[in-house]
């Protein structure tokens, strides 16, 4: 190593000093949370319940981090074996999405110390209930899943080994959990048909979050790639990503192809030209972020381009992003009270500090851990 | 015990508060800092420290003058209420004799119990830390009181006859009975009856329901659908999913095995 | 009350003018619920604002404040042209049919005015508005002062002629009638701003009353009453019911809703100047001595016995020091010269003349009329002393707004009162029903009752006055405070009930009760051969306190009862407390019968009269000489109820009847005629007298800002009304300090209509400022659809309102709304203009 380069360079890279502050400041707020309970940091109120961590760190954190079993089981269950260099950057990335989204919990549950009692007081009526248990179960199978990664770096083979030979029930448990919760974050809201907008409300809603969830997976993988392709200075698996990308439409069209098909079958297309707030994030989502992305996915030119990639990648996460926001905070409740939330400075606060340490903690695993294997084929490597 | 349940009668009351005082000297609940905004509704809405608010709306009905409708906001002692569906742990749950109470040490404070109340009644102490330990709060139906034979408080207090304390079925058939009285008094319809398959707080009123603050409800309960995800769907997506995937995986894999003994590729 | 609370559910249809019964005496409403569900009846609100009772009533109209004169009028209009009296009632039971002087002009005639006004003194020569009468000799037995013997003497009496039709024009009733045929629905809806059909819906309803088997009630409180034709205003009511026959029977009557939980206790007992206890009047400087001041009596009704009534008083208060031969310490007492209400007391401190005050239990730096004002004069006390729960406005009224502490050298001092809870004694409710209460708390730190004050106060100015041996000082001295030490209220209770001082006897030596025990019943006052052997503190309370059945066989003083039989069908509950006078549920409740005595109606019966025992019975205690035929005749040689007839149920009247007509009492005539208010803003359309013409005006610093300047409507075009609302009590104190109530009603505010608002810019939870000729005050505005604009007079004129509820102390703070009102009152009471007065609005 070149000792001259390495001594011009800052002790502390600013990125590092700004993600520094920001888990710090996460964490002195998260602090005063605990000592001065939810009002002291946050504008939530009787009126929302939820705000900007269960829309956005909850039901967008979980919905992002569906990569990890979309590539998981394309890889291990559907015999996808060439997009295996994409698997561990994309459970990393998955389990570290599910850890922020328990500590987000931890800072918006009101007795976070409880949070345990999943386990011993069962309610199987809770739709919460099971999303719960699904995010505790899916969490440890992802750890476990990411665990052959540390056993190597720490040369401990024997745990490795017998990881190993549970690969594919993992991956069979990974992929049901995360149907199942996935599309039960939607099941929550299916007991507010009164409060939620007609537009946005359906019994279908687990439905379609599952099917946002799939689509978002390959798209995340795409955006996670391209970012780490450049911070890392590695080369782009863009031959991958394109072939992930390729599925994308039909996922997108199946949800299309459901939201209109269940306005019409509950007779409630009429709503769609109602041109209010409501129908207008209708319409965004389907056109703007699922119709244009299915096009765009579905011409070889974008998909073998990583900035077009890229961007359509961003448009369904977008859409995911808009619908979950949508479902959970603003199509929902009286519109008297809407003017009552509007999430605290801190609010905001908490989420990037929690976002800095999980992009902290990515930026140490890719540096310590063997993360990105090579594109070719190496017999060594393949197995993470 | 029988259903018991709570008969509100806005034709009767005259929104004097006393029962939202009641509440608060019964339950011993702190008064907040309010603002006059223009209304006489004050406390805004039910919270962790009042459980129970008058509203106050007023009605132009063009020529036939003006109604000024007073309508009582508090727990509706849900017969089937979906905050006890909604609650991950039980901590909320339906007595055999109506009323919805709390578990405190139960509760995790994830608070879907406010998201699912269609009547916006459980609230959150937002102002408590770990170690005061935040709870939801609403209505207990003065369960203290009624184990001690006793009316809830508010009932109790009510000097204009609006309130009524006593059996579900009996206070429809009062209910009903006034209807009937008295058509020209009221709307025909006992809220509360069938609304959201049924609640303890039971409305006879001379103004539309909406103006009471009540929101317009299906007669079915409002977690019908989650729960029939729960019970049905779940289980079903689960044993789908486990069988699915194995099979797919077990047919992936055959064929991969064919085509790598054809190709001679390797494979494990 | 001549009715009870819970009476009210007997009624047909109940009439709140001017009262707001859910909110400032909630638990009225249940039995008007009752009333309403059980017999169908019609709950009506005439009030100038929809308020939280308009909300519950079968029927709501509006009428600009200060105009019930001409509302009231219209409907007894609307009773006589359409014969809905209960003629027989009017002919028998009131002076319909009495003769009135023929100079009588009325201000049908007069434009506005009754003969005899003197425009320089502000007052009527009532000369020409007396009765005809005829002078009668008559033989009259009388016991000769000197000789003790009983003499027979003529004597001549004038006796009050009556017609014999309602159609004689010298008769009251002609008189009314012409007096009130101006009140037509057209006039009703010009003065008052009351639409027509509106007007006739309420007097269809209520006059339907008139029916003999139906009964109407009248709900009313301040809403009447503070006004400067307030008591007209109340007259207006009683007179109605007296048309409609609805007085004396179950489910009518005209019900003072009262106020301070014991208001009607303390003025039962004479917590105003003008009376002594038990409605006895104040002795005044012309009452030379107890012969004059007896004079002052009628002696052809109940009334008789006063003379009496004051002289077992006297025995209480002076005991031993008051004797036959020193008038029974007439002397004693205080005479008054002149009117010693509050606002004239305010008018002198303001000039200096009041060196000190003591409170108990008010608060007059937020209640009283100009409050500004007031508490400018309190500015001129040396020492004020307040005897209180808080530490109200009034002892801190040298923090008030825009006062500057150091300037103020009257000396405060705050006693800590223990309050109702945390002492024992009895109330009186609105319905004359006084119960005991018992102690059930103590009083915190060094709080005391007030009996434990004034009995140290009382004490502590005898011992300055023992060494005295000038008479003047001898009130004092010879004082009787015989309660203890430590003040038992039972005492009390025991004096104002009655004993006997030495063996009570009647004229035949027969002894009624032996000394040291109760008296039973006032009765015994009357009877008594001397009531100088009886110390009775309240006449109207005598067998209150009286060992009584409560219905079970227990025995207890009749005030502690709780007993909860009830022989009526009308829930009078003769067996819980203690109603003045007699336990009487119903006073003239011999109207409930015919002049035969039988009762109007099954549904309605009351007491009547049993022609085989020869006496009244029935549910409740007969309010009438208990034996007294129907058919007895009037005995002009008799005095007392001897001199009325079986068929006058009015016995505290001089002519046994309810007067349509009051020949005295009333400064400003003997029918209610509508004058404005002292700030209206329209000119009288009635008559071209714009005020009552016998107000007493205090032209005090006019010009200056505190003063009582007029306001004019060309400055102050909105007229605006003060009044309660639920949350809140009174000044204050006793809500404002509780957080719970705070809470409900956090702040100053102004009701003001949409369309006013919106023409002011004013939004809905907007600070706006409120001014008038007195002063200006900021709250938050309550844009509300409850308050409309009326069209008066084919002009359209706005209202406002607001609570008076606010001052600076306690946990919910506002400015002062009485820093507006006038200091003006009532043509005969005083009692403050609070419910008009002119104001303008703008956004703060
Ligand atoms: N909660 C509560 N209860 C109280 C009190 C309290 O402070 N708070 N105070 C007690 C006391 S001391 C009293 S005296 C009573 C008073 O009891 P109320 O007389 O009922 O009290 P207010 O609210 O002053 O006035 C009654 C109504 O009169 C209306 N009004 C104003 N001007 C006129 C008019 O010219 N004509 C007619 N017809 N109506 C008019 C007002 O709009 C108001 O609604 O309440 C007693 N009860
Ligand atoms: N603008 C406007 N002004 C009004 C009126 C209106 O309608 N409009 N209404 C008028 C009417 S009707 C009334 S009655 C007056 C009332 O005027 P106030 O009598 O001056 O008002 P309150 O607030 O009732 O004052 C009673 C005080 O007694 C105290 N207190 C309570 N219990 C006890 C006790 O046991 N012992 C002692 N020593 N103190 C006790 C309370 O704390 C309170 O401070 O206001 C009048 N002022
Ligand atoms: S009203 Fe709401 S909180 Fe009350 S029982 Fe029903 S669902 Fe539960
Ligand atoms: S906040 Fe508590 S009571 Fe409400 S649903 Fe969650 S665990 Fe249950
Ligand atoms: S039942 Fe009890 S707790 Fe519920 S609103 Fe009434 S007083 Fe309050
Ligand atoms: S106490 Fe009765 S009358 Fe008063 S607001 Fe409550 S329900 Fe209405
Ligand atoms: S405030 Fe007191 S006196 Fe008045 S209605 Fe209520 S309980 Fe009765
Ligand atoms: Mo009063």
């Amino acid at each position: 190593m070149n000792m001259g380069i390495a001594l011009r360079r800052p002790p502390i890279a600013p990125a590092a000093v700004v993600l520094g502050a920001l888990m710090l400041l996460g964490f002195v707020v998260a602090l005063i949370r605990y000592a001065s309970g939810l009002g002291a940091i946050s504008n939530l109120n009787d009126n929302y319940g939820w705000g900007l961590w269960i829309s956005f760190d909850l039901l967008c954190g979980v919905a992002l981090a569906s990569g990890a079993f979309v590539t998981t089981s394309i890889v291990v269950l559907f015999g996808g074996e060439r997009y295996r260099p994409l698997i561990r950057p994309a459970i990393l990335t998955g389990f570290l999405g599910y850890l922020m989204v328990i500590l987000a919990l931890l800072v918006d549950l009101g007795r976070p110390e409880r949070i345990w009692y999943l386990i011993i007081f069962w309610n199987h009526h809770s739709v919460m209930f099971e999303v719960g248990w699904c995010v505790m179960l899916y969490t440890f199978v992802l750890a476990l899943e990411f665990s052959p990664l540390v056993f190597t770096r720490l040369g401990l083979q024997p745990p490795h080994r017998l990881i190993h030979a549970f690969i594919v029930p993992l991956a069979v448990a990974g992929a049901t959990l995360s149907t199942l919760h996935q599309s039960s974050l939607g099941s929550l809201y299916t007991i507010l048909p009164d409060q939620l907008d007609k537009i946005w409300y359906t019994p279908l809603l687990p439905l379609m979050f599952w099917l946002t969830a799939v689509a978002v997976g390959p798209a995340m993988v795409i955006l996670e790639s391209t970012i780490s392709s450049r911070v890392f200075r590695r080369g782009l698996e863009l031959d991958l990503l394109g072939g992930l990308a390729r599925w994308i439409p039909f996922i997108l069209a199946a949800y299309i192809l459901v939201k209109f098909g269940d306005l019409a079958g509950s007779g409630e297309l009429d709503l769609l030209v109602d041109w209010n707030l409501e129908s207008g994030l209708f319409w965004l989502e389907v056109m703007g972020f699922a119709f244009l992305p299915m096009v765009l996915f579905s011409l070889p030119a974008v998909r073998q381009s990583n900035a077009w990639l890229l961007f359509s990648a961003l448009l369904v996460i977008s859409g995911v992003i808009l619908s979950r926001f949508a479902v959970s905070l603003i199509a929902i409740g009286r519109p008297e009270f809407a003017a009552s939330y509007v999430p605290h400075p801190l609010e905001f606060a908490v989420t990037i500090g929690i976002i800095a340490w999980g992009v902290a903690v990515f930026w140490f695993a890719a540096r310590y851990l063997p993360l990105f294997v090579k594109h070719t084929h190496s017999p060594a490597g393949e197995q993470a | 015990m029988a259903k018991m349940a709570i008969l509100f009668d806005a034709f009767r009351c005259t929104g004097c508060r006393g029962c939202q005082v009641a509440c608060k000297q019964w339950n011993d609940l702190p008064a907040e800092e309010t603002r006059n905004t223009g209304s006489y509704q004050n406390p805004p809405r039910v919270s962790a420290d009042t459980w129970l608010v008058m509203q106050f709306r007023e009605v132009d009905n063009g020529d036939d003058g003006l109604a000024w409708a007073f309508g009582r906001h508090a727990c509706m002692h849900c017969v089937h209420p979906a905050c006890v569906s909604a609650c991950p742990v039980g901590a909320l749950y339906k007595t055999d004799e109506g009323p919805v109470l709390y578990h405190n040490d139960r509760c995790i404070g994830c608070r879907y119990c406010m998201l699912a109340c269609p009547f916006e009644i459980p609230t959150f102490q937002w102002n408590e830390g770990l170690f005061e330990g935040a709870e939801i709060k609403k209505c207990t139906f003065c369960i203290d009181r009624l184990s001690a034979g006793m009316e809830p408080a508010c009932v109790h207090t009510c000097p204009s006859g609006a309130l009524m304390f006593g059996e579900r079925d009996e206070l429809i058939s009062v209910a009903e009975a006034r209807i009937q009285e008295h058509p020209e008094r009221y709307i025909d319809h006992v809220y509360g009856k069938d609304e959201a398959g049924g609640t303890s707080l039971l409305y006879i009123s001379p103004v539309p329901f909406q103006e009471l603050g009540l929101p317009e409800l299906g007669t079915e309960p409002i977690q019908e659908k989650s729960e029939d995800i729960m019970t049905k769907a779940t289980p079903a997506v689960l044993v789908t999913m486990l069988v699915g995937l194995s099979g797919i995986y077990w047919v992936v894999k055959r064929r991969q095995e064919m085509m790598g003994k054809k190709t001679g590729a390797r494979g494990r | 009350m001549t009715n009870d609370w819970t009476d009210i559910k007997n009624s047909d249809c109940i009439l709140v003018p001017g009262a707001n019964p859910a909110e400032n005496h909630p638990a009225s409403m249940a039995w008007v619920n009752e009333a309403r569900d059980k017999r169908g009846a019609k709950l009506i609100v005439v009030d100038p604002r929809f308020t939280r009772t308009a909300a519950t009533a079968d029927l709501y109209v509006p009428l600009r404040s200060g105009t019930d004169i001409v509302f009231l009028g219209g409907l007894m209009n609307y009773a006589i042209q359409n014969k809905l009296y209960n003629e027989e009632y009017v002919k028998y039971y009131t002076n319909a049919l009495t003769l009135v002087n023929t100079d009588f002009e009325g201000p049908a005639d007069l434009d506005g005015l009754f003969s005899g006004y003197d425009a320089e003194k502000r007052a009527y020569d009532t000369t020409t508005w007396q009765y005809q009468t005829e002078k009668q000799t008559v033989t009259v037995t009388e016991t000769d002062p000197d000789t003790g013997e009983e003499v027979t003497v003529e004597k001549e009496v004038s006796v009050i002629k009556q017609a014999t039709s309602l159609d004689d024009p010298n008769c009251v009733f002609a008189h009314l009638k012409k007096h009130y045929a101006r009140f037509t629905p057209e006039v009703v809806e010009q003065v008052c701003g009351t639409p027509k059909d509106k007007f006739l819906q309420v007097a269809e309803t209520f006059c339907a009353t008139g029916a003999v088997d139906k009964s109407g009630t009248i709900m009313y409180a301040m809403g009447q009453t503070q006004h400067t034709v307030g008591t007209q205003n109340v007259r207006s009511m009683a007179m109605l019911q007296l048309l409609l026959g609805n007085i004396g029977i179950p489910g009518g009557g005209v019900n003072a809703l009262r106020g301070e939980s014991n208001v009607q206790g303390s003025t039962d007992m004479a917590l105003l100047f003008h009376i002594l206890p038990g409605y006895l009047g104040t002795p005044r400087d012309v009452d030379v001595d107890f012969a004059a001041y007896s004079r002052r009596f009628d002696t052809t009704s109940y009334w008789v016995n006063g003379p009496r009534f004051f002289t077992s008083l006297m025995k209480a208060w002076y005991g031993d020091a008051a004797t036959k031969d020193n008038d029974y310490a007439y002397d004693y007492v205080p005479k008054i010269t002149g009117n010693y209400s509050w606002i004239t007391l305010f008018e002198a401190m303001y000039g200096g003349n009041i060196k000190g005050m003591v409170c108990m239990g008010q608060n007059p730096a937020v209640g009283g009329p100009n409050a500004r004002f007031e508490r400018k004069a309190m500015e001129n006390l040396e020492w004020l002393v307040v005897m209180d729960l808080f530490e109200t406005e009034t002892a801190s009224f040298w923090k008030g707004p825009a006062v500057q502490p150091k300037d103020i050298k009257t000396e405060v001092f705050l006693l800590p009162a223990a309050d109702a809870l945390e002492k024992a004694g009895s109330i009186v409710t609105s319905g004359r029903r006084s119960q005991w209460r018992p102690q059930i708390a103590a009083p915190p730190g060094e709080a005391k009752y007030d009996i434990w004050i004034l009995t140290r106060l009382a004490n502590a100015l005898k011992d300055v006055y023992a060494p005295s041996s000038d008479s003047k000082d001898s009130p004092i001295i010879d004082l009787v405070w015989d309660y203890g030490d430590e003040p038992d209220v039972e005492l009390v209770a025991r004096e104002v009930n009655g004993y006997a001082l030495e063996d009570v006897k009647d004229s035949s030596d027969k002894v009624l009760v032996n000394k040291g025990e109760l008296i039973a019943t006032f009765g015994t006052i009357a009877s008594a051969a001397d009531p100088g052997t009886i110390a009775c503190g309240n006449w109207l309370f005598g067998g209150y306190f009286y060992p009584t059945d409560d219905g079970t066989g227990a025995v207890m003083p009749a005030v502690k009862r709780r007993g909860q039989k009830d022989p009526s069908p009308y829930g009078f509950y003769p067996y819980w407390g203690f109603t003045w006078p007699a336990n009487r549920r119903i006073i003239y409740n011999r109207a409930s019968a015919r002049p035969d005595g039988t009762p109007w109606s099954e549904d309605k019966k009351v007491i009547w009269w049993d022609g085989d025992a020869g006496k009244w019975t029935g549910y409740d205690v007969p309010d009438f000489s208990a034996t007294k035929a129907p058919d007895a005749k009037a005995d002009p040689a008799k005095t007392g109820l001897g001199a009325q007839a079986g068929t006058d149920p009015f016995i505290m009247q001089s002519d046994g009847k309810g007067w349509l007509f009051a020949p005295v009492k009333l400064n400003e005539g003997p029918f209610p005629e509508h004058y404005e208010p002292l700030e209206s803003p329209i000119e009288n359309p009635i008559s071209s007298v714009q005020n009552n013409p016998v107000i007493k005006l205090w032209d005090t610093d006019r010009g200056e800002d505190v003063g009582d300047n007029v306001g004019t409507a060309d400055q102050f075009p909105i007229i605006c009304s003060t009044y309660r609302v639920c949350e809140h009590w009174q000044a204050g104190a006793m809500s404002r300090t509780l957080p719970w109530l705070a809470e409900c009603q956090p702040d100053m505010f102004l009701e003001i209509g949409e369309e006013l608002a919106q023409e002011k810019g004013i939004n809905n939870g907007d600070q706006v400022v409120v001014s008038s000729a007195r002063g200006r005050i900021q709250m938050v505005a309550v844009v509300t659809k409850r308050w409309r604009p009326f069209t008066v007079d084919g002009k359209k004129v706005h209202q406002v309102g607001m609570p008076w509820h606010f001052g600076w102390q306690g946990v919910a703070t506002g400015e002062v709304a009485n820093d507006l009102t006038a200091h003006v009152g009532d043509g005969n009471t005083m009692i403050p203009e609070y419910k008009v007065f002119l104001v303008d609005v703008k956004k703060a």
